[in-house]
């Protein structure tokens, strides 16, 4: 019973700040207040056809469009609402990479089902851009846990109460927010649904595929968001208000910050990219975890 | 309760559209394209996400049809603004008041449902969406061997990649429907995954058929000189707009394209500003601001170094700021801006022929078009978008049957 209202009220968190996020990024890009774009571009889709190729692979379609904002809610189960996750599992980090990995899955789908030169394009730049980003992730998600001594997230909360760890991990904390930025090919790493590709991945998608494209799109990116206030920066923790209202406060806070360098910074492209994510990232992430082990010990 | 009705309705005042541009409409683009950013609608990227298709200007021949596809290709409910040269801002402003209310017809968008069987997918190479149809098969060879034609396409042959690996070939034309790209330009190229192996460049849109020598045929970047040529008082302040607003909108075009939507944006508020005559002193404050941020953008630097270099030293008549990679060809036009800016309201008359993208007599974007096959073989498709970008042709200049490149 506990658990079925837990999981209603998640659903309903992501739902609600997902649409904000889409509210504020509409705002930005019309530069003025326009928080009922989305609700109208999402009326519009509704009522629109839907698009077909010729030829295309309507399974493998109906898996990726259908496993974006799936995964990013699997993803979310681990992460504290206040101070209980819908799902409390001992090995909550790996869940979460693990969920988050499934993104990889869901782009290339589309971007191959659909038979078309742009998506599938956009489909192998996520690739691309999967083995820059996964590996500094990963040490960064794992700094996070050796900092704890456990991969239960509640425990990564806990081992935060004198000092959050984005402060005495800086390096980690930086690095996540990039990878955050790439899981959820937002902003400077949006490359796979790149405007110089008629808009990637899903180019071919019209109606409600795109609607439920572009949801599971802003759920990843607050998953990803809420996913830095447990690991960085001590969850619910903090003065006067109950936990979950800090926890919404902080989840809040690096969601916003996440949209607006959408719009302040160019893209990535990975080719540049690549050499500086295995030559500085994952060296400076690397020395993160050693500097970590050391104070653990 | 008639639900979808009301949410068509609702709808209707946030539409998604796609603008396609045939040569000599770029007035009547820059019309579309501000009044299109003062209602705050975002624009679509591909057919698939349009509701609204603008089309500026009077497409011919190759871009009619490809105007044409993308039209079947966009999904119901749908609506179609043509947009001829001679528009003034308040008619563009009515077209597009008149499309939100056929957006919000429910019965006739139903009606149209089902009328145009929707989304009969056409036979192309790839299934590759761009817009541009192919004439047949003719030209690309390597299907006497025909293996086979799925659904009506042809199937990818191979061929060897830079890396030695036999991957699959596919022929993908980029344009002449893609946003931020010049208008009427099509480049047929060799894909191998996103490396450009061949390329060739043709025009879409009459500008290589008799129709381009019509009187109608305007060059909205050189009119000042022009004019000034054929005898019209034209003085120096006037020219300098033209010269600032065509560096905005090719800024603008690069930013968008390199993924730097909010600079993309301030480039086309600042271009619509200074064409829209107005006053200067405000004008350079906002230039000002913009051109630090753009020029001290690390991430930029990072981006456009050593893309796309020529530096053929004489020989070719690429004009001078075109040398040098896309980051210094960005420079270029930062700095020409600044320098335009600089003399607005200079009464002098207009005794130069530097227009904005070299010498007006000169026809710089037939040099320019001639060197782009060279650059792009060998580019990524990221690398291509941004060196096209950087160098943005104006096809308004290129005189009929001067074109087709290939590399």
């Amino acid at each position: 019973m506990g658990e079925t209202v837990a999981a209603v009220v998640l659903l309903a968190a992501l739902a609600v700040l997902a649409a904000g996020a889409a509210a504020f990024d509409a705002s930005l890009a019309a530069g003025r207040v326009a928080i009922g774009d989305p609700l109208r571009e999402a009326a519009r889709l509704l009522v629109t056809q839907r698009r077909r190729t010729l030829l295309p692979d309507a399974p493998l379609r109906r898996i990726g469009v259908s496993g974006l904002p799936l995964v990013a809610v699997l993803a979310a189960a681990v992460l504290p609402m206040g101070e209980h996750a819908v799902a409390d599992l001992p090995v909550g980090v790996v869940w979460f990479n693990g969920m988050e990995v499934g993104v990889w899955g869901a782009l290339w789908l589309i971007g191959w089902s659909v038979n078309s030169v742009y998506p599938l394009v956009g489909g192998y730049r996520f690739l691309a851009q999967g083995l820059a980003y996964e590996l500094p992730h990963m040490f960064a998600l794992i700094s996070a846990a050796l900092g704890a001594g456990s991969l239960r997230v509640a425990d990564v909360v806990a081992a935060q109460r004198g000092l959050w760890f984005a402060v005495w991990m800086p390096v980690a904390f930086a690095v996540y927010l990039i990878s955050a930025l790439a899981m959820a090919f937002w902003g400077p790493m949006n490359q796979a649904v790149g405007p110089d590709v008629a808009g990637g991945v899903p180019a071919e998608l019209s109606g409600p595929d795109r609607l439920v494209f572009q949801a599971g799109r802003y759920t990843l990116l607050t998953v990803a968001s809420a996913a830095a206030v447990p690991l960085f920066l001590g969850g619910g923790a903090g003065p006067a208000l109950p936990p979950w209202s800090w926890t919404l406060v902080k989840t809040v806070a690096v969601l916003a910050l996440l949209v607006w360098a959408g719009h302040r910074l160019p893209t990535i492209r990975m080719d540049r990219f690549m050499a500086a994510t295995w030559l500085v990232l994952i060296p400076a992430v690397l020395l993160q975890i050693l500097v970590v082990g050391i104070v653990v010990l | 309760m008639d639900v979808s009705g009301r949410l068509l309705r609702y709808a209707a005042g946030r539409p998604r559209p796609l603008v396609v541009t045939a040569p000599h409409a770029t007035g009547v683009r820059l019309l579309a394209e501000a009044e299109i950013g003062r209602r705050g609608w975002r624009p679509a990227e591909a057919p698939a996400g349009a509701s609204l298709l603008v089309v500026c200007g009077i497409p011919e021949d190759a871009l009619a049809r490809a105007v044409r596809t993308v039209w079947h290709q966009i999904a119901a409910p749908k609506a179609f603004v043509p947009l001829s040269p001679d528009r003034t801002a308040e008619a563009v402003a009515a077209e597009l008041d008149a499309a939100v209310s056929r957006l919000a017809d429910a019965r006739a968008q139903r009606e149209e449902a089902v009328r145009v069987p929707y989304g009969e997918p056409r036979g192309r190479d790839g299934g590759g969406r761009g817009g541009a149809e192919h004439h047949g098969d003719e030209g690309h060879g390597g299907h006497e061997h025909d293996m086979g034609r799925p659904g009506g396409v042809r199937m990818a042959e191979r061929g060897p990649d830079r890396d030695g690996l036999a991957l699959d070939r596919l022929h993908v034309p980029l344009g002449p429907v893609l946003p931020y790209w010049p208008a009427g330009l099509v480049v047929e190229t060799t894909l191998q995954g996103d490396v450009i192996q061949e390329a060739e460049v043709r025009i879409a849109g009459g500008a290589a058929g008799a129709h381009g020598a019509r009187a109608g045929a305007t060059r909205f970047w050189d009119e000042p000189w022009l004019a000034a040529r054929a005898g019209w008082p034209v003085t120096r302040g006037a020219a300098a707009r033209r010269t600032a607003g065509a560096q905005l909108d090719s800024l603008a075009r690069l930013l968008a394209t390199a993924g730097w939507a909010g600079a993309a944006a301030e480039a086309r508020r600042l271009r619509d500003r200074v064409l829209g005559e107005g006053p200067r002193e405000e004008v350079v404050r906002r230039y000002d601001r913009f051109a630090r941020r753009v020029g001290r953008s690390r991430l930029l630097r990072w981006m456009l170094h050593d893309l796309g270099a020529i530096d053929a030293p004489g020989g070719t008549d690429v004009p001078g700021w075109a040398r040098g990679d896309v980051l210094d060809r960005t420079r270029h036009r930062l700095a020409g801006t600044a320098a335009a800016l600089a003399v607005l309201d200079d009464r002098s008359p207009l005794d130069d022929e530097e227009g904005p993208r070299g010498p007006v007599g000169g026809h710089p974007s037939e040099a320019l078009l001639a060197v782009l096959p060279g650059l792009l073989t060998g580019a990524e498709l990221a690398a291509a978008r941004l060196i096209v970008a950087s160098l943005d042709p104006d096809l308004d200049q290129v005189r009929p049957g001067r074109v087709t490149a290939h590399g």
